[in-house]
């Protein structure tokens, strides 16, 4: 409980600068005591923020992430900036703070579900209008002229470094340039995208503001300064996904800035009301809610999920737009048994073209590559001719077209294009065509419901094909002929050489051989989670031997995740024959933390000769130092990217154990080429489909095993 | 210079101008002067006469093009040398590569296919006769033993029991598929309930894991509907399983016996026109086993033993003519160097045979004697074939399968075996027996010892 109300205080404290750590809280929260008075308020604003909230009944979580208690401390902070208190005013002020929680509470929800955007600190400047304007009623409340205390030791410091920090601080209603050079480390060390972004922000408004409104600059300049600050977090980095369109926007958005500050100076003096973060509030909610009306998303990405650091929300992003960019929830396989060659694929030189482009066209090939034995004169010499087609995904028959006789090798129908032709309906709008099959081999009537890999007829040469190959198309109709639609195969096995590349939610194209995934049973049986199962890990880590429990979990959002005893937590996602953890929080030396690494996609099937690939956040790897000062650059790009190369390696005599292993490559690009870093996992699964083992290496040195009991 | 014309004796054929029949008069047998582009001279003198020869290339894409059949017919597929058809060590490991595993019939089969590192669990232990010895390796090496009849069952319970190990088994079923020798006498009977009750008995063990069901129909098998019933029957035994075990099976093996294009004696017409291709014997399969109700990923393994027809036009016997005659009734006869000593198979197929060089268009119908001092030793009681003279070669094309593995050292050594590489170049892959290698393994009592 004690845990509880003080996270939410310090979280309130961080939330001011879109901040999420509870060691920033402390640091805002040291930075208001330079002022004690300002501090005790602010202090105050938060607690009984945070205790209406919670005696009213308020989502425990929304407190505790200081979602209803920031504006107290701004509200707090300021009435103590603003004003002298006396017993009187500090009663006022008190009851005050409880309209600030109900007006947040009104704002930040009813943004939030109208509009979908934030209430940022628009609660505290209303509340803070209200009790201004009220105040006038009486004749004896005294204004506070706050002055720095520490100007004398800054002395040597440019005139534009103390505007800098004392922009910082006036955000907390801090006059003193300490505060603000504490809280700027605090940012610093929590983001380095958020620093530069300051830095940057400070620099255009300095420069904009003397060019725009050169007569008001001294008088508007730490105003308009903080407000510039806020604004290039929330749309640089905080609210948006930081990016170099990011940042073209912080550009403009500063411009707008210093022009609403402008604005709201003239309106608000003659209400001798203060401007506040005013400008902030009004630049970013009108810039993140027009963004919502763009007909098409770029790279200028609004942030849809929960936030973290900008630096969090950037390799999370990537990592999901790299890893689940083609995602569909319909998993289609291809539709025949074996190995087929695509012999005119996307954008085709013969047919695929223009409406029809996303089609494919398959054949069967032997070892030199040829469709047929023989001469190829006979349609019986084709490989391909009269092998099943099968359909892709469980559905139910639309159309059938039978009865179109075969044509002669070179020859085609043109006047019955598609030739027999099966039309398959898996939902409302997927819908999936086979077409040329042989003539009288079709197995289905229209109205059957099938299931996935079920046989629907026969590969032949029907309409307009001059050789027997199946044609494959998905589309949006049940209409004969529609134009193609692209849509993805959840998993399939492209040949390569000697070896077979696993290809997930991908297109196969024009010369590949390919395949569908082989489910293996002892692969499957582990990792197919069920709801509610529990495993038990053993490992040796400090010296002594622990044990770690997992089990399997899901949430609201149908999410699951594995929750293991202490508490961390690995979503993961199964697509059919994939398993996919897609991300983790919690410790990194947990059993939860290395085998999430290790297995972080995995096909369940088993070939010797299969490999596959993933891409990693190296916010998730143990990446070090360099990391940090790397990400100074991320708004331009991530110069230190992480990829995992998987693969089964081959069994072991005497032994039914699958194992597959995984090298993690860390690496850095310029100027950070030297960067490198190298980690492998292995998992080992006997055939009573439990982890005989699995360890994790860094730089071939295992530093952690553990075994499944 | 013009290469000097070769001469060709003059023979006398009785002209029958009544028994021309549909196709035609066969033509002066075309020489087979070389495999894989390798002239047959060339491998004689550097080899010897006889000598086998293996083409590494039409093993890969016999064994290729017969997975590719299968996979695209039927989700999952594996096949499994069949030892017993060619257990030269070289052949095996080309099937090894070609992701094959080892289908063993003895324990010394066994062993040879794990020395060259098959995997255990790779191996499919099948055959009437398994020592006790070698059903505990084969435990212990996780392999699939498939069990032949009760008595086998009860001797590996016995050993599970006592040692507390765990078995995969699969059971081999006999069954009446309408043709004819019906091959009863390997495995448990389908009609019977032979093979229902022994399935019951491995379910009720614990140590014992039903992972497969097993037939294997017969052999040089010329109808392809027959697979389809044995395969539902099988599919039959499967679904039992599952409605009233709960249990889904790993495999179903369906054996071998697919015929290959060598010409049984008294067969009329050539195997090419009347064996079942492989695609046949494939789709009836398939058909059968797709008639087991279950999801795809579901379906069982089909593993496939075939042997015959993936080895057989891969081998090659080459010989060498020792003499000619003519028989009391006129007949030609030719003597070569290889006789059924090295070609067992001639007793009941009708072997291509073709000269190795250019010979003249006139045929003359012959009898092929070997070189054994006995009067078996008949590779071929009449075939066309031009005149030939001493020295000169012969081709016996289709002996991949049988004989390397049932051919005797009897009044002749073993000759060498060779592989013509896909590279081209030429490996011997067995040495040919000398007095040394046959006095190796014989003892002579002291007493013997000395010869007056």
């Amino acid at each position: 409980m004690m845990k509880y109300f003080i996270d939410s205080i310090l979280y309130s404290y961080s939330q001011i600068f879109f901040c999420n750590r509870r060691w920033f809280g402390v640091t805002a929260l040291a930075a208001t005591f330079l002022a004690p008075k300002i501090g005790a308020m602010a202090l105050c604003g938060v607690v009984i923020s945070n205790l209406t909230a919670h005696v009213l009944r308020f989502d425990k979580e929304k407190i505790k992430s200081g979602f209803y208690g920031f504006n107290g401390i701004l509200f707090g902070a300021a009435t103590t900036f603003y004003f002298e208190l006396d017993l009187f005013l500090i009663f006022i002020a008190l009851i005050f703070m409880v309209i600030t929680f109900i007006v947040a509470a009104v704002l930040e929800n009813y943004l939030a579900t109208a509009f979908n955007l934030p209430g940022l600190s628009l609660p505290f400047i209303i509340t803070l209008y209200i009790f201004v304007i009220f105040l006038t009623n009486y004749n004896h409340i005294v204004p506070a002229l706050t002055t720095a205390s520490d100007l004398k030791f800054y002395e040597y410091l440019p005139q534009s470094i103390k505007y800098y920090f004392q922009s910082f601080a006036l955000i907390l209603f801090q006059p003193n340039i300490t505060s603000g050079i504490l809280i700027a480390l605090g940012i610093l060390f929590f983001s380095r995208v958020l620093f530069l972004l300051s830095v940057a922000a400070f620099a255009l408004n300095y420069f904009f503001l003397h060019f725009i409104l050169p007569d008001q600059a001294e008088t508007l300049i730490i105003i308009s300064g903080f407000n510039s600050i806020l604004t290039a977090f929330a749309l640089g980095g905080s609210l948006i996904i930081p990016s170099r369109k990011s940042f073209v926007l912080v550009i403009i958005s500063i411009l707008m800035v210093v022009i609403i500050t402008g604005f709201f100076y003239r309106i608000l003096l003659t209400w001798y009301l203060p401007i506040l973060v005013l400008p902030f509030n009004f630049v970013v909610l009108f810039t993140i809610y027009s963004l919502k009306f763009r007909s098409e998303y770029t790279d200028l990405v609004l942030l849809y999920f929960k936030p973290g650091s900008p630096e969090e929300n950037y390799y999370y992003h990537h990592m999901r737009t790299s890893r689940f960019e083609r995602f569909k929830h319909t998993f289609a396989e291809l539709p025949f048994f074996g190995e087929w060659f695509v012999s005119q694929g996307f954008d085709g030189k013969y047919t695929h073209k223009e409406e029809w482009k996303y089609a494919w066209d398959f054949v069967v090939t032997d070892r030199d590559l040829k469709e047929y034995s023989n001469e190829g004169t006979s349609l019986t010499d084709y490989y391909c001719f009269r092998l099943p087609v099968a359909a892709p995904i469980e559905g139910e028959v639309v159309k059938v077209i039978d009865g179109i006789p075969s044509n002669k090798v070179g020859e085609v129908n043109i006047s019955q294009n598609w030739g027999n032709t099966v039309i398959l309906k898996h939902n409302e709008e997927l819908y999936s065509t086979l077409s040329h099959l042989e003539a009288n081999s079709i197995k289905v009537k229209e109205g059957n419901k099938i299931k996935r890999g079920e046989i629907i007829g026969a590969c032949g040469n029907s309409g307009r094909s001059p050789y027997p190959h199946l044609h494959f198309q998905f589309q949006l109709t049940d209409k004969l002929g529609d134009k193609t639609y692209k849509f993805p195969f959840a998993q399939f096995l492209k040949k390569e050489n000697n070896r077979y590349h696993l290809k997930t939610f991908n297109y196969p194209e024009e010369n590949d051989i390919v395949q569908n995934v082989e489910i293996h049973k002892t692969v499957k049986e582990f990792f197919n989670f069920k709801l509610g199962s529990e495993l038990k890990f053993q490992f040796e880590q400090d010296g002594e031997v622990r044990t770690e429990n997992w089990e399997v979990k899901i949430n609201l959002n149908n999410e699951f995740y594995i929750e293991s005893s202490s508490g961390d937590i690995a979503y993961f996602y199964i697509s059919d024959k994939i398993f996919y953890f897609t991300s983790y929080n919690g410790k990194k030396n947990s059993a939860l933390y290395y085998f999430y690494l290790i297995a972080h996609q995995v096909p369940m099937c088993y070939h010797q000769n299969l490999y596959w690939e993933d891409d990693y956040s190296i916010a998730q790897l143990p990446a070090g130092v360099i990391r940090y000062l790397s990400e100074i650059f991320l708004m331009y790009k991530s110069l230190i990217n992480a990829k995992g190369s998987l693969n089964f390696e081959e069994k072991s005599d005497h032994s039914n154990d699958i194992i597959f292993s995984n090298s993690i490559e860390i690496k850095g690009g310029f100027p950070f080429s030297f960067y490198r870093k190298n980690f492998s996992g292995k998992v080992i699964l006997n055939d009573e489909s439990k982890i005989s083992e699995f360890n994790f290496s860094r730089n071939g040195k295992v530093i952690f095993r553990a075994k499944q009991l | 210079m013009a290469e000097k014309k070769k001469y060709e004796r003059p023979i006398i054929t009785k002209h029958y101008s009544g028994l021309m029949n549909k196709f035609g008069s066969r033509a002066a047998a075309s020489p087979k002067s070389e495999i894989d582009g390798v002239p047959i001279k060339k491998l004689i003198s550097e080899f010897g006469s006889p000598l086998f020869v293996f083409s590494e290339r039409q093993i890969r894409s016999n064994q290729r093009n017969a997975l590719r059949i299968f996979k695209t017919r039927y989700p999952k597929v594996q096949f499994a040398w069949s030892y017993k058809t060619n257990y030269l060590n070289a052949i095996c490991s080309v099937f090894h590569q070609e992701g094959s595993w080892a289908e063993v019939v003895s324990e010394f089969e066994y062993d040879k296919a794990r020395r060259l590192g098959v995997k255990g669990e790779n191996i499919i232990f099948n055959g009437p006769h398994k020592s006790k010895e070698a059903l505990l390796k084969a435990i212990n090496e996780k392999a699939k033993i498939h069990i032949d009849h009760f008595d086998e069952l009860y001797e590996i319970i016995e050993i599970t029991t006592e040692m507390n190990l765990k078995a995969n088994v699969a059971i081999r079923v006999n069954m009446d598929t309408g043709i004819y020798p019906k091959w009863d006498r390997f495995g448990f009977n389908y009609e019977n309930g032979e093979a229902w009750q022994a399935i019951k008995r491995i379910l009720s063990n614990k140590n014992l894991k039903l992972i497969g069901l097993h037939t294997h129909i017969g052999t040089y098998m010329m109808s392809a509907d027959a697979y389809k019933i044995a395969a539902s029957k099988l599919v039959n035994l499967a679904r039992g399983i599952k409605d009233e075990f709960d249990l889904l099976l790993e495999y179903i093996d369906m054996g071998g016996g697919f015929a290959s294009h060598n010409t049984l004696l008294g067969q009329y017409l050539p195997a090419e026109e009347v064996v079942p291709s492989i695609e046949q014997f494939a789709d009836a399969i398939s058909t059968g086993l797709f008639e087991l109700p279950l999801k795809i990923d579901e379906m069982p393994l089909l593993i496939l033993e075939t042997g015959r027809a993936l080895i057989d036009d891969a081998g090659y016997l080459l010989t060498t003519v020792l003499a000619n005659k003519r028989l009391s009734t006129g007949q030609r006869a030719i003597i070569v160097d290889a006789g059924v000593n090295l070609l067992f198979t001639s007793f009941w197929y009708k072997h291509r045979i073709s000269p190795a060089q250019e010979s003249g268009i006139h045929v003359e119908d012959a009898a092929l004697f070997g070189p054994l001092c006995m009067n078996i030793d008949c590779l071929s009681d009449g075939i066309l074939l031009p005149a030939l003279k001493k020295g000169e070669h012969l081709v016996i094309e289709y002996v991949g399968a049988y004989d390397t593995t049932q051919w005797m050292q009897f009044i002749m050594m073993r000759p060498n075996v060779v592989m013509v590489m896909e590279d081209g170049t030429v490996e011997l892959i067995r040495k040919s027996e000398d007095l040394d290698y046959l006095l190796d393994r014989e003892v002579i009592p002291d007493n013997l010892k000395s010869v007056k």
